[in-house]
């Protein structure tokens, strides 16, 4: 699969420093595959890693952050070891972000024109006047009416909905091979929601790669073909989407199905997964998911972790997962 | 239409705010024990009751307010000539009027203000910047260090060590007077020290503040030159707020600054206003604290247009309820 990969993480692990203790480790040895056209979600609560994975793989980390292992190979080239001057290249032109609030993201005292043409200048793929006609297209390509008079005001100005397509737009104007979403409808509202999703999928049946970041199995299923489930930094359960649903086998991703997501329309029982994720300055050893864990077996449990390869495309890190003849 | 009922809501406020420091300014003088006479009395040693000096004065005191006139009355009888720009003449100077001495001594400690707040914001600018992008290291403390006590030096010390060193020591700078631009050197180098330092701290903090904002970031993950992405989206939006804090700045300065102007013999306002305190100028005193009163009000005015201008979330919302300090 590896070959066709449009991008292939392995072994990531990226610390951030800390005054007086040792750095602590965020991401811990997390691999994924996305290829063309194909949605990944990667599936977590907060803090379980999946934005720094991502802040990572496209070079945007904090100060204090540092990858000291893994590699992320896209087009031919692993993104890890190229260097900044290298990575920024391909930063925002092959791979583009889209965030979770564009309030946030998008410079509240420039025009939508400036922040939609300013990163076609600095890759220098064309000059300012076609820059300006391509931004005016993908505004209307992402349904906002009218983009030859809304591309000269402030994100401000648009509502929430249009502010979100905007961002989108801004992400989606150098036409990039993949599109990382982080988390892109979780500071809107429901039926805005539906519309952003629906564009994504659109991006994505035009060939565009989709990670999706979420922490919300409804939005995943939407329209992620494959979803990787993240644990205090760690990948538990990797599998294509709908057996992730029908048959999640890691006891993490089994109790994060039954905690109250919605899915396929019908309201999942609640059961809460007992206790809460750990401070990552406390990872408990072995599965860091032990200690919350219904079925695990000491001493075991707390001094190894295993991934087993459970069937195709799919792969779980707990040993007592039942694994496909 | 909307900026023009602005400045009108503006200036009606302006007027009643004058009237209000008026009032209080000639009922807290009223107040006050000693008249001009009485210090004169005292100052030129005189034993018996009024020089020819002081007789002739309140001579001409009688004969502008009339001797017997109640004190609400003088005060209206001085409004109605404030009003036209006559505050009629000066105790102390008893050859000029008050309007005269304020218009000859005003662009001299303007002429000073604004160059030190343009040396203050020079130098603040860059060294917060520079602070704030190395957060935390030493270089960082050691500016921060630097600047704190560049704020707690009072003016007149840093103008008196000036004098020693490049007027007597090193025989470079007049020791004072107002003739020619040289003679403006240490004064301005005196009175910025003091506002780089706040604006220093200042800068550093509003720039941390923006460099932690998520569209920083978004457009580091576009591809933008670390430098670019810092002077467009981080300093341009951590400058804005400045202008609040470097307006009463210039204003605190343009009303004048009395020990520098006494140490270095300058003629300003500072300087005038200080005598007049001390000698009880009442026409010298109710003149310039209500240009006092005036000068900050308008700089407050200007500060918010400025403001206006800088931030388009103000300026297009229309600016009524922004009171930027």
């Amino acid at each position: 699969m590896s070959d066709e990969a449009l991008l292939s993480v392995r072994g990531l692990r990226t610390t951030f420093r800390r005054d007086g203790a040792e750095p602590l480790t965020a991401v811990d040895g997390v691999s994924f595959d996305v290829r063309r056209g194909q949605a990944l979600a990667i599936v977590g609560e907060s803090g379980s890693g999946k934005s720094v994975t991502m802040r990572s793989v496209m070079g945007i980390l904090p100060r204090t952050a540092r990858i000291t292992d893994g590699q992320a190979m896209f087009g031919g080239r692993d993104l890890l070891a190229i260097g900044d001057k290298e990575l920024r290249k391909v930063r925002g032109r092959d791979i583009a972000m889209v965030f979770q609030s564009a309030m946030e993201a998008m410079n509240p005292t420039l025009t939508l024109e400036r922040q939609l043409t300013e990163h076609l200048l600095w890759h220098g793929i064309c000059n300012k006047a076609e820059a300006r006609k391509r931004a005016v297209r993908a505004l209307g390509d992402v349904g906002i009416p009218d983009p030859e008079k809304r591309i000269r005001t402030y994100p401000f100005q648009l509502s929430g909905g249009m502010r979100q397509r905007a961002m989108i737009a801004m992400a989606m104007v150098t036409e990039p091979a993949l599109l990382i979403a982080d988390e892109p409808t979780t500071a809107v509202d429901v039926t805005v929601q539906r519309q952003i999703l629906d564009l994504l999928a659109e991006l994505k049946n035009r060939g565009t790669g989709v990670i999706m970041i979420t922490h919300d199995l409804g939005v995943a299923r939407y329209f992620c073909d494959d979803a990787v489930v993240m644990y205090a930094g760690r990948v538990v359960e990797r599998a294509p989407m709908d057996r992730l649903l029908d048959d999640p086998r890691h006891p993490y991703s089994v109790g994060l199905l039954g905690s109250g997501v919605e899915v396929g329309g019908r309201e999942l029982p609640l059961r809460p997964i007992p206790g809460s994720p750990p401070d990552l300055s406390h990872r408990p050893d072995g599965c860091p998911f032990h200690p919350r864990c219904a079925r695990a077996e000491l001493p075991r449990c707390g001094t190894e972790q295993e991934t087993l390869t459970i069937g195709p495309g799919r792969d779980a890190a707990c040993w007592k997962v039942a694994v496909d003849a | 239409m909307g900026l023009a009922g602005y400045i009108g809501k503006r200036a009606v406020r302006l007027v009643l705010s004058l009237i209000a420091v008026s009032i209080l300014t000639f009922t807290l003088l009223q107040l006050a024990p000693g008249n001009f006479a009485d210090l004169q009395r005292v100052n030129s040693g005189a034993t018996n009751f009024g020089g020819v000096g002081t007789e002739s004065m309140v001579g001409e005191l009688e004969s502008r307010y009339g001797a017997d006139v109640p004190v609400w009355k003088q005060y209206l009888i001085f409004m109605k000539g404030a009003v036209v720009w006559d505050f009629g003449p000066s105790y102390k100077y008893a050859s000029r009027n008050v309007q005269d001495i304020i218009s000859e001594a005003f662009p001299v400690s303007a002429t000073l203000a604004v160059l030190a707040v343009l040396l203050a914001l020079l130098i603040a600018v860059p060294v917060g910047v520079f602070a704030a992008l190395r957060q935390n290291s030493k270089t960082d403390h050691t500016t921060m260090f630097v600047v704190t006590l560049g704020h707690a030096l009072p003016s007149y010390l840093t103008a008196a060590f000036m004098i020693l060193l490049f007027s007597a020591t090193l025989k470079l700078l007049p020791s004072g007077g107002w003739n020619g631009p040289e003679d403006m050197i240490l004064p301005v180098l005196a009175l910025s020290l003091g506002p780089a330092a706040v604006l220093a701290r200042y800068v550093r903090s509003s720039m941390l503040e923006t460099l932690r904002e998520e569209y920083v970031t978004a457009a580091l993950a576009k591809g933008g030159p670390r430098r670019t992405v810092i002077i467009r989206h981080a300093l341009r939006n951590s400058l804005i707020p400045l202008v609040t804090v470097a307006g009463p700045l210039l204003a605190a300065l343009m009303t004048g600054t009395v020990f520098v102007e006494a140490l270095l013999r300058i003629p300003g306002l500072g300087l005038y206003f200080a005598n007049a305190a001390a000698s009880r100028d009442m026409p010298l005193l109710m003149g310039t604290a209500l240009f006092f009163a005036l000068i900050l009000m308008v700089t407050n005015l200007v500060v918010d247009l400025i403001y206006g201008l800088l931030d388009p979330r103000i300026r297009t919302v229309g600016g009524g309820s922004h009171d930027g300090h």
